[in-house]
């Protein structure tokens, strides 16, 4: 990850987070370790905890807490209610003391980085107290980032939240490559399936889906896409996809991989035409956008784990759909997420903001905000620099011609 | 009529100007060709050979037709379709890089776009007629029509004189089998002669060396053959990358419709029609193949296509290509059935994919030029289709053709095949021969420099490894590439 070791050695020296605390919610792997170990190195004090309930790899939330000193809650395969508890803790900040880890002290964190908002939408539900000494914080996806929206749009944000994920070299590099590199290698791994030949469904073609649709025509499948939003169908329909409704994309799909950010995308009336042995995955951040529930009531018995992060659910009409990862995000739980490049991008961005945000969040509104332009343009230079790519520079006259509007042709 | 008094004939020499000048532009285009003029201009192989070319009178064969001469040929050429020639090309190679219109300096040429089939056969025999000598020496044919005409001469020779033509014969062969007839009033014994003193003959194109292989097998293959057609560097590289290029050429130039988010239906996904696919994907259009063989549809399939049969996306698709190499493949019946303004073309080698035929027969059908190889043809109903080039090959009637990389290719193994047949003539028995592997890497080998390729080279113990020499050849002859 050169970006962030670069950035190690700045943040060293500069210490933009010089004692202040943050409070982290984030898929716990190395490519997050990496990134809270930079944070030290800047000067915070951090604490940790999982946004997804599978998808800690255990070996990394132990390295980070023995070898790191870094205040980590999370395990992989938790309950709902140990999910939460443990973003109460990470809330709560490093224990100050024995006896006193896991109570909610008033301390609380500076910043935050939070992966879907669930430690943002605690924070203000169940630790409302904590709020005003927060400056403010980083979103990393994009699901999050609709879910601030929403809690912005009804007055409910508190402070101000910068849209990480909404860069425009963080969806090209992350979403569109790193999502569509790992999903199909989490649907390979998990299914051993050749891809050539298939009929690939994607639902969903924003920056996701679409990384997700070109790797998988790349295999040699047939993608078809469904979508909601006509100027993202026109450019799937431009691109050389089928664009369905899910309805008749349903009978035919051999594959089904939903990259919505929206719920039941695949539900009841769907499974119900489905073919024999078709293969449900999602690359959303939630779960939610494959019907689960519906899919068990739906299914006559069903086999767990016939594959590792394949469970069969047997129709009882001679048809099993296989789901995979229990319709959480494939990508994290069947294969290792997005490859460290990508991640590397995506938390320097995430590290430049927030270095930023330590300085200026008292000029900026709660509510949700872009990542300023220029810490975009920062971050893909540094990747290109760290790559050996280097990249013309405009020439005086070329700024002037693009600053002025008296030349014509 | 006698080529005497005819040392070249073709529609306008004014044109020669603009031909050169785009002669000019095809020869950086054609780096085989050129390097092949560079290394033969010493030791002038072609010395003696009196060639004889029937083959399109294009750019890119003007390209060819003066690398011939450039390493020692004396030359005559007709074209082998009486659509094919480009003018300006024919005028330039007629006036020459030294010449004027009023002082053509170049190479005797019997084309013009346009010929009827009578002229067309008079072109064919002035080509042949080598005014003191006994005719050409070498034949460079594409789909066999020089070959055909001297075996047929020679044999009506043998026979005594021309047959009658019977009542279901073509017209063309009515045509073929009269000027036969004038020919063995006029020069008795001209097409023995010349049998006999010619070395061989290269031949570009599949149909064509389906003929040959049929006369060999048939023992009346007077003089030996080099098969051109089935080196590696051309059929593979011709039909699947020329096609590629020059398919959307003629879509575009034809309608300039948006390809992009159109449902194309490519009938065949042989070597023209994985080509064709291709293409129409890399525009964005959605791509559905129809197959008979059960290897190539499991090829598109797994190249990440639709398999369908027409009939199930007759009325849905927006764009048919037939690459079949087949007859009847897109029927009238089909036309009446597809959307308004569905675009209907042809690839394959012969103009018999689309049913053209039955379309004029269909009741109350009505074809409306919109412009020269562009019709519409409106049904009753009020639909109508696009049809391109009348059915023939619309990558040719439409646009130009392959392009000139791709036939340096193609024209490079002609030269060496020229090469071998003429200087090694020993070597090579009555019969069909294809080009030896090592020659065939030659010719991709001279092209890699203009693509800035740079190859790896084997180590002694790398090719003792898999058995092959460190200069090749590096493959087996069942290899497919």
């Amino acid at each position: 990850m050169p970006l962030l070791t670069g950035l190690m050695q700045r943040f060293s020296r500069e210490r933009p987070f010089d004692g202040l605390a943050i409070a982290a919610c984030l898929h716990i792997t190395a490519e997050t370790a990496v990134l809270v170990r930079l944070l030290r190195a800047g000067g915070a004090s951090v604490s940790l905890a999982a946004s997804n309930p599978l998808s800690t790899q255990d070996d990394i939330a132990a390295a980070l807490a023995v070898r790191y000193g870094i205040a980590v809650f999370a395990r992989a395969g938790v309950d709902r209610r140990a999910y939460y508890r443990h973003i109460e803790l990470a809330l709560a900040g490093p224990p100050t003391g024995a006896g006193q880890a896991g109570q909610l002290s008033q301390a609380g964190p500076d910043l935050v980085i939070d992966d879907g908002g669930d430690l943002v939408n605690t924070l203000h539900t169940q630790a409302a107290a904590l709020l005003p000494k927060v400056k403010g914080g980083c979103e990393s996806t994009t699901s999050g980032v609709l879910r601030l929206r929403r809690m912005a749009a009804e007055g409910a944000l508190a402070f101000p939240m910068i849209a990480a994920s909404d860069t425009a070299t963080k969806r090209m590099v992350d979403n569109t490559s790193g999502t569509g590199q790992s999903v199909i290698d989490g649907i390979l791994r998990a299914t051993n399936t050749l891809l050539a030949g298939k009929t690939v469904v994607v639902a969903g073609f924003g920056a996701s889906g679409r990384g997700v649709a070109e790797r998988a025509r790349g295999f040699g499948a047939q993608v078809i896409v469904t979508e909601v939003d006509p100027v993202r169908a026109l450019d799937a329909s431009l691109r050389g996809f089928r664009v369905l409704p899910m309805a008749e994309a349903a009978p035919v799909g051999e594959v089904f991989i939903t990259a919505t950010g929206s719920v039941d995308v695949i539900a009841t009336e769907h499974l119900a035409v489905m073919r024999d042995g078709a293969i449900l995955a999602n690359a959303g951040h939630f779960d939610v956008e494959i019907d689960v529930r519906a899919l068990a009531s739906f299914a006559a018995s069903v086999h767990r784990d016939v594959r590792p992060h394949v469970d069969a659910y047997d129709l009882g009409d001679g048809r099993t759909l296989l789901l995979l990862a229990e319709g959480r995000v494939v990508n994290l739980v069947a294969a290792e997420g997005h490859p460290p490049e990508v991640m590397d991008l995506a938390f320097g961005i995430e590290a430049l903001a927030l270095a930023w945000l330590a300085l200026n969040a008292g000029k900026l509104p709660a509510g949700v905000h872009e990542v300023p332009a220029d810490i975009d343009a920062e971050a893909a230079g540094l990747v290109l620099a760290t790559a050996g790519t280097s990249i013309d520079a405009l020439t005086p006259a070329q700024l002037s011609y693009r600053e002025s509007w008296r030349i014509g042709s | 009529m006698s080529a005497d008094q005819l040392p070249y004939r073709v529609a306008d020499l004014s044109l020669a100007a603009f031909g050169r000048k785009e002669i000019q532009l095809a020869e950086h285009e054609m780096p085989g060709l050129m390097a092949v003029r560079e290394e033969y201009a010493p030791s002038q192989p072609l010395r003696g050979a009196r060639i004889t070319g029937s083959l399109h009178m294009t750019v890119q064969t003007a390209v060819l037709i003066e690398t011939l001469a450039a390493i020692g040929a004396q030359v005559r050429w007709a074209s082998c379709n009486i659509f094919s020639t480009q003018d300006h090309a024919a005028a330039a190679v007629v006036v020459g890089p030294d010449g004027t219109p009023d002082d053509p300096k170049g190479i005797p040429v019997f084309a013009w776009k346009g010929e009827t089939l009578e002229e067309y056969w008079d072109c064919a025999e002035l080509a042949l007629t080598w005014p003191g000598t006994d005719g050409p020496n070498m034949i460079l044919d594409d789909g066999g029509d020089a070959t055909l005409y001297v075996h047929k001469g020679a044999e009506y020779e043998q026979a005594g004189g021309v047959p009658s033509p019977a009542s279901d014969d073509s017209e063309e062969w009515v045509v073929i089998l009269d000027h036969l007839r004038n020919s063995l009033a006029d020069h008795p014994g001209k097409w023995t002669a010349a049998a006999k003193a010619i070395k061989g003959v290269t031949e570009e194109t599949t149909t064509g060396v389906h003929r040959l292989y049929e006369m060999a097998r048939a023992g009346t293959l007077l003089f030996p053959a080099i098969n051109v057609n089935d080196s590696v560097t051309k059929s593979k590289f011709d039909n699947k990358y020329g096609c590629r290029h020059s398919l959307i050429d003629g879509i575009n130039r034809g309608t300039d419709v948006l390809i992009g988010g159109k449902v194309a239906l490519v009938c065949g996904y042989g070597d023209v029609g994985k080509g064709c696919a291709e293409s129409l994907r890399g525009q964005g259009a959605r791509v559905i193949v129809t197959e008979v063989d059960p290897i190539c549809a499991l090829q598109a399939a797994m190249d990440g296509y639709q398999v369908a049969t027409l009939e199930d996306v007759v009325e849905t698709a927006d764009i048919f290509v037939s690459a079949t190499g087949n007859r009847d493949v897109i029927t009238a019946t089909h036309m009446s059935q597809m959307k308004h303004q569905a675009i209907v073309g042809n690839i394959g080698h012969f103009d018999n994919e689309i049913d053209m035929a039955g379309l004029a027969k269909w009741p109350g059908v009505r074809r409306e030029n919109i412009k020269p190889q562009v019709d519409e043809w409106l049904f009753e109903d009020g639909h109508g289709v696009i049809v391109l080039s009348e059915g023939r090959l619309l990558n040719l009637g439409n646009a130009t053709g392959h392009p000139s990389f791709v036939m340096s290719n193609s024209f490079t193994n002609q030269v060496i095949a020229q090469v071998e047949l003429f200087t090694k003539t020993d070597e090579y028995t009555l019969g069909v021969h294809v080009l030896p592997k090592h020659l065939d890497e030659k010719v991709a080998r001279l092209h890699l420099d203009a693509l800035g390729v740079r190859l790896t080279e084997l180590t002694k113990e790398q090719a003792d490894y898999i058995g092959v020499t460190v200069d090749g050849p590096y493959k087996s002859e069942q290899y497919r590439y």
